[in-house]
């Protein structure tokens, strides 16, 4: 187990690494940050002056060997447009994003898992055909869309929840709902695939021949085996909305950092772009670790290597 | 008795719910706004866009400003003129007695000194040449200070003396980030806190200089919400008090609210249509395609349609700008005069070319808009091959430099403002002069060489006396129109405030640039 856990740290300090490349190659393509800086009018010589402030007119490849030797010392260097430390800047977002994707996450279990359970249950019933469109409304609205209708409805019409912003627990339950509804349609449907397969075990059959409670048979024994494979999904979901908060949190104005990193984007603030996305790249592989372990704690047979 | 997993969700649940209440309630003596964009920085030597200064214009102040009826009046300036010593031009300036920074500072010639050496160092500003013609910052006393200047400098006129009143001795006590992070200025509101990306909290300043105009709510909560239908929602829901850019296809509904009140003004940017005249074989290098394309396409019902009349027709200045001149009229629509236009051009099927649109929305519904000047120039023949640009694209091919790509003949959407109310000098430097490499002329100029033209731009630019000034500007105004040179002037976009009421008095005041520093605001009284 520890072999193997050695092994997925390295792979993953490795994807960093090459992320690092790709995001610092690819920002270089988008253009010239300094005529984004500048005024219009601004003479070649203050051009060439804040290039060489910058750093820009080295050759690439030095660029990138600063980058990456500051980097390593914890050094993502000074944000273009907010003139403070990108990491300072990332750092500061990151706790919302999390925060914002967790809340996200835990929705879209908390409603999918019973979904799924029931739909598999009651297979071809009423709770089965109504989890179908449910799932299909869930994948067919974008989730601007959601958040907007939510805004109408429990901030304007309702006066229930504030309309944007953060810092109390109410501020993040819309965002957090329109962020989480896409993929419970999927999750609704692994986990009723799953439970199905689960459901014709001969484990299953045999605790209801020996006379073991529905319930407990259900949603003990065979969610328990069930949710292996949302399991192994819940890190790609996880790092699905940590890159794809952007647009929810524009909509409800939350502080998070895929707002910081897009505008950086369109800004050209390579700095911070690149601690941005290294991080999101870092809690990806950190979420990925955890799911791997996570493994050994829902199924014996693996914590003890069989 | 309650389990305590249960009690805990309770907890939440009040929480939630009391959060959720409490989230609308505001003091009596605060009034929260929300804008749509926010500042990058805090200092004002490092100001980089028109938004920084919305928050900079807050708490810090300038020599000279514009006063609600966009007239120049001297602000932290009691007087001043410009003079000529031994053939060069001074502009000499008494600084106004008895004002004061937020730490209790008083204001001298020092910290406009202390100011001008930040501005004119490019480690610091982003703006070193437009002090590139001072030779000498003379202080003659505490209130009293002169600027030497090697030539001529309009724009140094023109753009509200340039400096901003910066404590230099608590500047240099804090140093310049913690500057940064607590800035002190002289102006109506000092700064209390931020929180990047979500709010600004300022206080008013009891001490301000200025009795007749200043705030009268002891708080001011700046909200940064970037989307429009939820900066929208907010005002409904009562969260915020005063919203910045309604979108303009949400006016009507917001203006239909209870105790409700708008305001629209320009937003000081000036947008065109410029076209690409650098191509040896352009077809825009003829006088007659150019009028073409300004009798071809209908303005004013662009205005009215796509900006749901959110726009200010303007003439190559707009009114209250310098050089405004009535007499000058747009272009009819004319469509038959365009095509007849083409045909005298030797282009009676007209052509294809390419038409680059921008699409970010820097200003609301100019992707519809490019989109609706276009589709008017196929309908007489010239036959778009469209191409939608983000700003950094659009940047990309409209910068003009001599190791860049440039874009490949064709029309493009373009803007450049003139600030509010507005002076056309630097704009016409920019997109009027033609390209001149490593000199500044014409970087975003798609003009083949007018030398005429160029000599009278470059003119302007050293002439200070005010009414000299103008005469000249307008000149090249009328000019600029008849041969429709530095692109076809269509709008200027206005911006609508909205705000409470029977809760907020306010008064827009423009800052040199733009309409958001609350200037005057406060609650209503009863």
């Amino acid at each position: 187990m520890l072999g193997y856990f050695a092994r997925r740290l390295l792979q993953g300090f490795m994807s960093i690494v090459g992320a690092s490349i790709v995001i610092f190659t690819i920002t270089r393509l988008t253009g010239d940050p300094v005529v984004l800086m500048l005024p219009p009018e601004a003479p070649p010589d203050v051009i060439d002056a804040l290039r060489i402030k910058l750093g820009l007119d080295l050759p690439l490849w030095r660029q990138y060997l600063i980058f990456a030797g500051d980097a390593l010392q914890g050094d993502f260097g000074r944000s273009y447009r907010w003139e403070m430390p990108a990491l300072d800047l990332v750092l500061d977002r990151l706790p919302a994003t999390i925060l914002l994707s967790a809340v996200a996450l835990a929705f879209s279990m908390a409603v999918a898992i019973p979904f799924g359970v029931l739909s598999a249950v009651n297979r071809g019933g009423w709770v089965d055909r109504f989890g179908k469109v449910f799932a299909m409304a869930g994948q067919a609205m974008p989730n601007f869309w959601v958040g907007l209708l939510l805004i109408l409805i429990f901030a304007i019409h309702l006066d229930w929840l504030p309309a944007y912003g953060a810092g109390t627990p109410a501020h993040v339950v819309m965002p957090a709902i329109a962020l989480g509804w896409y993929p419970v349609a999927a999750q609704t449907r692994i986990v009723r695939s799953a439970m199905l397969d689960v459901l014709d075990s001969d484990y299953i059959r045999m605790g209801r021949s020996v006379g073991t409670p529905e319930f407990s048979l259900v949603w003990k024994y065979a969610l328990r085996n069930a949710a292996i494979p949302l399991i192994t999904m819940l890190g790609v979901y996880f790092a699905a909305m940590l890159g794809g908060s952007f647009v929810v949190e524009v909509v409800f104005a939350w502080p998070g950092l895929g707002r910081t990193v897009v505008e950086a984007l369109f800004a050209r603030d390579f700095p911070v772009v690149q601690a941005g996305v290294l991080f999101a790249a870092a809690m990806f592989v950190v979420a990925n670790l955890l799911v791997d372990l996570s493994y050994g704690i829902v199924d014996p047979r693996i914590r003890h290597g069989r | 008795m309650v389990h305590p997993r249960w009690g805990a969700v309770l907890a939440l649940a009040v929480a939630f719910s009391g959060t959720a209440f409490s989230a609308s309630a505001q003091t009596k003596s605060s009034l929260t706004v929300a804008l749509a964009a926010e500042s990058t920085t805090m200092d004002p030597a490092k100001y980089s866009a028109g938004v920084d200064q919305y928050y900079i214009g807050t708490m810090f102040e300038q020599l000279v400003r514009p006063g609600p009826d966009g007239e120049r009046m001297n602000w932290l300036a009691e007087s001043w003129e410009v003079l000529e010593v031994d053939g060069k031009p001074v502009i000499d300036v008494k600084i106004r007695p008895g004002v004061t920074f937020h730490n209790g500072d008083p204001l001298t010639a020092a910290d406009f000194e202390f100011a001008y050496e930040r501005l004119r160092d490019p480690a610091v500003s982003r703006w070193p040449h437009y002090q590139a013609n001072v030779a000498q910052f003379e202080i003659v006393d505490d209130l009293h200070f002169k600027l030497h200047f090697t030539q001529g400098d309009a724009n140094y006129v023109a753009n509200w003396l340039q400096l901003w009143a910066i404590p230099k001795a608590y500047f240099e006590e804090v140093g310049e980030d913690e500057f940064a992070q607590r800035p002190i200025g002289t102006g109506p509101w000092k700064f209390v806190s931020r929180s990047v990306k979500e709010e600004l909290v300022l206080d008013r300043y009891e001490a301000y200089w200025n009795e007749e105009h200043h705030p009268t709510v002891d708080r001011l909560i700046v909200k940064i919400i970037p989307e429009d239908l939820t900066r929208v929602a907010a005002f409904r829901t009562g969260d915020v008090d005063w919203i910045d850019s309604v979108p303009p296809a949400m006016i009507e509904e917001v203006e239909a609210l209870d105790n409700v009140a708008t305001a629209s003004r320009v937003s000081g940017n000036n947008l065109f249509f410029d076209m690409d005249m650098t191509p040896e074989d352009s077809p825009f290098r003829k006088l007659e395609v150019r009028q073409a394309v300004a009798y071809g396409a209908d303005i004013d019902a662009i205005i009215e349609q796509v900006l749901f009349g959110q726009g200010q027709r303007y003439v190559q200045v707009g009114p209250g700008e310098t050089a405004y001149d009535p007499e000058l009229k747009p272009y009819p629509y004319d469509p038959a005069k365009a095509m007849q236009l083409l045909a005298d051009a030797g282009y009676p099927n007209g052509f294809e070319t390419n038409c680059y649109n921008l699409i970010t929305p820097r200003e609301p519904n100019i992707k519809e808009m490019g989109e609706a000047f276009f589709a008017y120039l196929s309908a007489i023949g010239i036959r778009c091959n469209m191409k939608n640009l983000e700003y950094g694209a659009w940047i990309n091919v409209n910068r003009r430099a001599e190791d860049t790509p440039q874009m490949e003949g064709g029309i493009l959407s373009h803007m450049w403002g003139h600030g509010v109310p507005g002076d056309p000098g630097t704009a016409w430097s920019g997109h009027l002069h033609s390209f001149v490499p490593g000199e500044g002329w014409g970087s975003y100029s798609h003009t083949a060489g007018h030398p005429e033209m160029d000599e009278m731009v470059e003119a302007v630019n050293t002439i200070m006396d005010p009414d000299e000034r103008e005469a000249a500007l307008k000149e090249i105004a009328r000019k600029k129109h008849e041969l429709v040179l530095g692109g076809l002037t269509t709008y200027r976009p206005l911006v609508t405030f909205a705000w409470r009421a029977d809760k907020v008095e306010y008064t827009p005041w423009p800052h040199p640039g733009f309409w958001r520093n609350f200037q005057e605001i406060g609650l209503k009284q009863d």
